[in-house]
């Protein structure tokens, strides 16, 4: 589980939920069907913690961020701190636009399933085998890392490798955020 | 002390404001507020202009030399002032529409001590800006909004605005006509009277249904299923052209983005009669707002709007070809056309027109009531446009059997929305049904949910039930059976929490807006009501709203339907205080 173990122990179910969310996104920047880190490679990976010279805070609000853009170096490895003081539900996907809009697409089918509420993650819901859902592809059992949703006043963490030179996002994905503008830039640069 | 038979002129719907004023009703409501500072000043003349649609020219009325008047950006937080004076020859006004002020300065002539601004005055409009969002600005006096008195008001939020975009337009829908809104009313007037003996309401069908039983009253509806089941249930104005911020569909309005920019659109309905659905084929719209007031956002293909209701909604067109905004009217009479485009002089198409809308037993909330199928089918068919009858199954008709239709099971009805079997990819029915394509999303008031939560939870302390009725044969419009001013006014205790339950008996929507105030519709969504200015209610439907009466004042209180406004559906809503010093 690499990074997410810390914030598992706390939100195991909401965690398991962000792990699903992500990971078509990260399918989708990787070729490889298996939904482990590797996937996400085109985009950078995920690291520990203590991997990180720097720490970025990043606050949500309904519905935007706060900063909207953040810059960072090839190579670079940055720990996220994203704190929630909003009353909804959001998220904090790294991808690229192309994989947020597809994960758009899968967010707006778990509300619609129950899946996810507008403030959290219906774990009976969430926990049910999904493999099935058509478009969904995969059960939940994957460990993706470039996204963590939080709920309404938590905070939560999310260390990654830039690795290469890359106009990146990160972005809500939860129906609507994205296009009423929650979403900031990474301008990954050497 | 009111004219009650006769019809209504502009200058009879003038003399009941006016009347109310100068019997006494009014009390003035001195200001809250001092205001020391001002940050905004502004001066508006309102006169007669030409205005020219799609190269035709006709007369209009300007607010600061334009149709629409310019549009008012400002800040929340803002005091500002507004010099309006009128060259007109008439007496005029203008109401801040969605704005929370005090009230004589809601620009309501007759209501809250304001009185019409006369020919040669100057009025100065002085008020703190209390709120952000997308509102709009009108002439509360006769018929002068139709003739062009409407202008946006786009108002910052003081905090960070909740949605970010790249472009920020307005986009105003209104309908003109070359006739002066004198003669559109006597048109209305005369041409309902040719059916004087035929309109009947709706509780005259139910009074009638239970006098002679519903077989008998379905027989003698036949033709007035009919006669109800013309394009007038929808809309009783036609001859309109429909505009985007002033521009005809061939004048084609345009508003200019980048690839992948996120576009919002403020999109208001200040037209006087025209209840508009609104879509951009090929784009996806987000809407953020509602009535001004933010809303968590829902994504959609289309809306309807009632007019005084405004939309956001974010766009984010990707490409370079052009898509169209389309506004049609329900009773597709014609439409409006705007395009967004990454330069000036394109054009996109113009998708295909939706099928006008057939009204339905269940839009008379008689969907369970057992009866009538029969000759709802048929008034139906009568009333049909005939422009689509080609795809009809003629053999379908001469097997109809209607006297066994009384006591049939509704719920399994395959035919219900398709009456006799004809007409199903022609002709739409329902009030509801906008002819979305199957796999479309078109926005519902159940998607509305505030995106602030509600600051008074209280449950409402009393209800106010609110009839919406007509008189259809004189064309005279009412509220609880009584035209303005003649029957009682509501009346609500300041920091009272109220519920108000309109009931429309009558066959065409009404968008019911209420003055100094937001009404939380009550649409299932907890502590996060959506809060709006203007709420549409469908025929035969009810529908509620919540509300803290924390603004005291004699508000309007009206169908914001122009001529029916006109012709008496207003009331006061009068929020008083409790104290003996009022």
């Amino acid at each position: 589980m690499r990074l997410n173990t810390r914030t598992l122990n706390i939100a195991a179910a909401l965690l398991t939920g962000a792990s699903l969310l992500s990971f078509s996104g990260a399918a989708l920047a990787g070729a490889g069907e298996s939904g482990h880190g590797h996937n996400t490679a085109a985009i950078g990976e995920p690291a520990k913690a203590s991997a990180a010279k720097r720490t970025v805070q990043v606050e949500m609000g309904d519905n935007f961020y706060k900063p909207e853009s953040i810059p960072v170096k090839a190579g670079e490895t940055v720990r996220f701190v994203v704190k929630n003081k909003g009353e909804f539900l959001h998220e904090f996907n790294i991808g690229t636009a192309a994989m947020h809009a597809e994960h758009q697409r899968q967010m707006a089918m778990m509300m619609e399933h129950g899946m996810l509420t507008a403030t959290g993650v219906n774990q009976k819901m969430m926990n049910m085998d999904h493999s099935k859902m058509p478009g969904m592809g995969h059960s939940m059992k994957h460990d993706d890392p470039n996204s963590v949703l939080v709920g309404p006043g938590e905070t939560k963490e999310l260390t990654w490798k830039f690795t290469k030179d890359a106009a990146l996002e990160f972005a809500c994905n939860i129906p609507g955020h994205y296009e009423s503008g929650m979403v900031g830039t990474i301008d990954v640069k050497r | 002390m009111h004219p009650t038979s006769r019809g209504f002129s502009r200058r009879d719907a003038l003399k009941l404001a006016g009347a109310a004023g100068v019997a006494g009703l009014v009390t003035a409501y001195p200001g809250r507020i001092s205001f020391a500072a001002t940050d905004q000043t502004l001066d508006l003349a309102i006169e007669r202009t030409r205005i020219t649609i799609d190269g035709h020219t006709s007369r209009g009325i300007a607010i600061g030399g334009s149709i629409p008047a310019p549009t008012l950006r400002w800040r929340e937080g803002q005091e500002v002032v507004i010099h309006v004076t009128n060259r007109l020859n008439e007496p005029t006004s203008i109401h801040w529409h969605g704005l929370l002020l005090q009230g004589v300065m809601d620009g309501a002539p007759g209501f809250n001590g304001f009185a019409p601004i006369h020919p040669g005055e100057t009025y100065t409009y002085h008020f703190k800006l209390r709120q952000a969002g997308t509102y709009w600005y009108h002439s509360h006096s006769a018929g002068q909004e139709q003739e062009g008195m409407y202008g946006a008001i786009v108002i910052e939020p003081a905090e960070r605005d909740p949605v970010r975009a790249d472009q920020d337009y307005v986009m105003l829908l209104s309908d003109h006509t070359t006739e002066s809104p004198d003669a559109v009313l006597r048109k209305l007037k005369v041409s309902e009277g040719y059916y004087n003996n035929n309109k009947r309401t709706l509780v005259d069908f139910f009074r009638d249904a239970q006098r002679d039983g519903l077989g008998a009253t379905v027989t003698d509806r036949l033709d007035w299923a009919e006669m109800r089941m013309d394009a007038t249930d929808l809309a009783d104005v036609t001859g309109y052209q429909f505009l985007v911020n002033g521009k005809g569909p061939r004048d084609n309005w345009t508003a200019l983005y980048k690839p992948g920019e996120r576009v919002r659109l403020r999109i208001i309905n200040g037209s006087a009669m025209t209840i508009f659905d609104v879509r951009i084929p090929g784009l996806a719209m987000t809407v953020v707002a509602a009535d001004g007031q933010n809303v968590a956002p829902v994504k959609v293909d289309e809306f309807r709007m009632g007019v005084g209701e405004t939309y956001d909604v974010v766009v984010i067109p990707q490409g370079d070809k052009p898509f169209t905004v389309f506004a049609e009217p329900i009773d597709r009479t014609g439409f409006a056309r705007a395009t967004l485009a990454v330069r000036d002089g394109l054009e996109g198409a113009i998708p295909e027109r939706r099928p006008r809308a057939v009204l339905t037993m269940a839009d008379m909330g008689m969907a369970h009531g057992g009866m009538a199928h029969g000759g709802m089918d048929h008034g139906a068919m009568a009333g049909m446009d005939h422009g689509a009858m080609a795809g009809m199954n003629h053999g379908a008709m001469p097997g109809m059997d209607h006297s066994s239709m009384a006591g049939m099971d509704h719920g399994s009805m395959p035919g219900m929305n398709n009456p006799g079997g004809m007409g199903s990819k022609d002709q739409a029915t329902g009030w509801a049904d906008a002819g979305t394509p199957p796999g479309a999303k078109a926005l519902s008031y159940a998607d509305l949910k505030s995106l602030t939560k509600a600051k008074d939870l209280r449950e409402p302390a009393h209800e106010i039930e609110v009839r919406l009725t007509g008189m259809m044969s004189r064309y005279i419009w009412t509220l609880n059976g009584r035209k303005f001013d003649e029957g009682d006014p509501i009346r609500v205790a300041y920091g009272d929490r109220v519920r108000i339950r309109f009931v429309n008996e009558t066959m065409m929507a009404h968008p019911m807006h209420l003055h100094g105030m937001f009404m939380e519709l009550e649409n299932g969504q907890k502590d996060r009501l959506p809060r709006k200015h203007v709420v549409l209610v469908p025929p035969g439907k009810t529908m509620s709203v919540q509300l803290t009466a924390d603004e005291p004042g004699e508000w309007p209180f009206h169908c914001h339907l122009l001529y029916h406004m006109a012709s008496g559906m207003m009331t006061r809503f009068i929020v008083e205080r409790r104290t003996a010093s009022l």
